[in-house]
């Protein structure tokens, strides 16, 4: 174990790689479940296939023209399956902790995107949202936490890149803060 | 049956206050999503039979669970109206056959719905599975016994997925009846059912057939006019019983958890004596054991009854009519009815094609139902939930509400039934 890595207690690069692999399974798992449908249930409901339109149709903020016009274009099945398959490749590599720079990177561009079509600006309750959000979400506070992850370098923590490139020289925790 | 509407209303309230304690279906769904989904889309499905039956349960069908990719009938008639309730469930149109073999040997079909005359059903079904397909197969499961025990060798042997169309079992109503009330001992120690199915009417229809020159002889139909109305001849058909009472005597078979013993009857061709040879007027006693008894009736000459099942229990009565309505009458409390109503009544629902509903009501209904198949009616939820339920458990294994196991009760009940009418002498119905 280097000196670098010796900043940071047993218990802050558990935590680390613990929120790491929380956000990857989130992502791999929302982009499995899309590619899987349409699919049945195992109390035999069916579950049709999924699509970006109405996510897409309803997007607000900066991005609302380009979402709109995606929505209604012959892209819109390309675009369903380049979102389905950039979540499940962004959740193997945190999970796995391969290329973990990379995957933390397009998480945050995937996570802004999503931010950016539906910032809360009106601060009330939503049909479908267990709560209330004013500015701050959880696409946002995800977002946040991946920042973490990519910053630590949390891939050379524990996952496959320490056998890409060695253990990892992580920053300390003062210079991270 | 006579109630007041102030009847009426006092036992749907009573049956709805019964029920409270229900727990939700919801929660098992929620309890099952859990482990995770399967792939898959629709169920790719042929369809046997478009005459009327065939019709309204397609036109009733979700076409989210079963893609429907061929027709076939011997009637190039109803197989044109098949294609117009496609069009109106909002499907793509479906290739047409008049041979089913040639329809499983040309399309990649996983299952088959069919709904042809009685008397094909254990030759079909039996086919249809030992070419690998699942079927759904209109009630009652076959013409003899021995048909139905050929249907459910088939499927044992083959694996496939065979469910029997007693609609019943798939509606809300019954559903919510057998766990709220009957499960619940609600109605106390129940030794007796009364199952009615009056009507007022001939049951023969009249048609035109599909050209002047349109022979059926090559399917075993003399002439279009046996075709048209095989229910009413013994080679194609059982009668009121198979027709009407084989639906009753499987909800009382459900709900008393035992089969009946025995069975005598009488009936005959009382009034429409114009060459038919099934009975108009049928009256059946079914001896179920531990002293339960179900009397049931199908007459063709006066509706005010309508359809209904009874379930007579120490503590109180159940009436389940039409397949929509469900009341309670505890016992002592307002079981007794003083007042009759002989204002005209609403006989059951309004979207209707099956032999099922009254005979006075004439509209075949078909195609009249909603783009995608929806209908509000209990009785047609009942059947889009039947070919839903069907096609979820060739894709998840879910369990089948009336596979053979259970429809050839109620079918060799109804068929011993038959012989007791015929010999005029209670008949013992063994396995």
């Amino acid at each position: 174990m280097s000196d670098d890595r010796a900043a940071l207690s047993g218990l802050q690069q558990f935590g680390l790689v613990l929120l790491r692999t929380l956000v990857g399974w989130h992502f791999l798992y929302e982009g499995y479940f899309k590619l899987v449908l349409p699919a049945w249930t195992r109390g035999g409901a069916l579950l049709p296939a999924w699509t970006s339109a109405g996510y897409l149709r309803a997007a607000s903020g900066p991005f609302a023209p380009l979402f709109h016009r995606l929505a209604a274009s012959s892209w819109l099945p390309v675009v369903d399956h380049v979102v389905a398959v950039a979540l499940v490749l962004v959740g193997l590599s945190l999970v796995l902790g391969l290329f973990t720079q990379t995957g933390c990177a397009a998480a945050l561009a995937l996570l802004a995107l999503f931010y950016l079509s539906a910032i809360p600006t009106h601060g009330l309750h939503e049909p479908g949202n267990e709560g209330a959000y004013l500015i701050v979400n959880k696409n946002l506070v995800e977002a946040a936490a991946v920042l973490v992850v990519l910053a630590f370098r949390t891939g050379r923590i524990a996952g496959l890149d320490r056998l890409r490139r060695g253990p990892a020289r992580a920053p300390r925790v003062e210079e991270a803060a | 049956m006579n109630l007041t509407p102030e009847q009426e209303t006092l036992g749907r309230r009573n049956f709805l206050k019964a029920l409270a304690g229900t727990p939700a279906l919801a929660a098992l769904g929620a309890a099952a999503i859990t482990r995770g989904p399967v792939k898959g889309g629709p169920v790719r499905v042929g369809w046997i039979g478009t005459g009327t039956q065939g019709r309204a349960l397609m036109s009733r069908m979700d076409p989210a669970y079963a893609d429907v990719l061929a027709l076939c009938d011997i009637n190039p008639t109803s197989l044109a109206r098949g294609d117009e309730v496609l069009a109106k469930n909002g499907q793509h149109p479906a290739r047409h056959y008049r041979d089913w073999k040639e329809m499983l040997a040309k399309e990649d079909l996983e299952a088959v719905v069919m709904a042809p005359p009685l008397w094909m059903h254990a030759d079909l079904a039996v086919g249809c599975m030992e070419a690998g397909k699942h079927v759904l197969c209109e009630k009652m499961m076959a013409w003899d016994v021995p048909g139905c025990q050929r249907m459910l060798d088939a499927a044992r042997r083959t694996g496939k997925v065979l469910e029997i169309g007693y609609q019943r079992n798939y509606n809300p109503v019954y559903q919510a009846t057998y766990e709220g009330i009957i499960k619940a001992g609600v109605l106390g120690d129940v030794y007796h059912a009364r199952l009615a199915w009056h009507r007022n009417g001939n049951w023969r229809r009249t048609g035109e057939p599909p050209s002047k020159d349109y022979d059926p002889s090559p399917w075993g139909y003399p002439d279009f006019e046996h075709l048209l109305n095989w229910r009413l001849y013994w080679r194609y058909s059982k009668g009121l019983l198979a027709e009407l009472a084989s639906h009753q005597v499987n909800i009382t078979n459900w709900f008393f958890g035992s089969t009946p013993e025995a069975v005598q009857g009488y009936g005959g061709v009382f009034r429409f004596k114009d060459g038919r040879e099934v009975q108009d007027h049928v009256y059946a006693t079914f001896e179920y054991p531990q002293g339960r008894t179900a009397v049931f009736s199908a007459i063709e000459s006066n509706a005010f009854d309508n359809y209904y099942e009874m379930f007579m229990g120490t503590k109180g009565t159940l009436i389940l009519r039409a397949e929509t309505d469900a009341m309670l009458f505890p016992e002592g409390d307002a079981a007794h009815a003083t007042a009759v109503e002989v204002a005209a009544r609403g006989t059951g629902p309004a979207l209707d094609a099956s032999e099922s509903k009254p005979a006075t009501q004439t509209s075949t209904g078909v195609g009249t139902t909603r783009a995608g198949g929806g209908e509000t009616s209990e009785r047609g939820l009942a059947s889009r939930n039947e070919i839903s339920g069907f096609c979820s458990a060739i894709r998840v294994g879910t369990p089948l509400k009336c596979g053979p196991e259970r429809a050839i009760h109620s079918a060799r009940a109804c068929i011993v039934a038959n012989e007791a009418l015929g010999k005029n002498q209670r008949q013992a119905i063994t396995a």
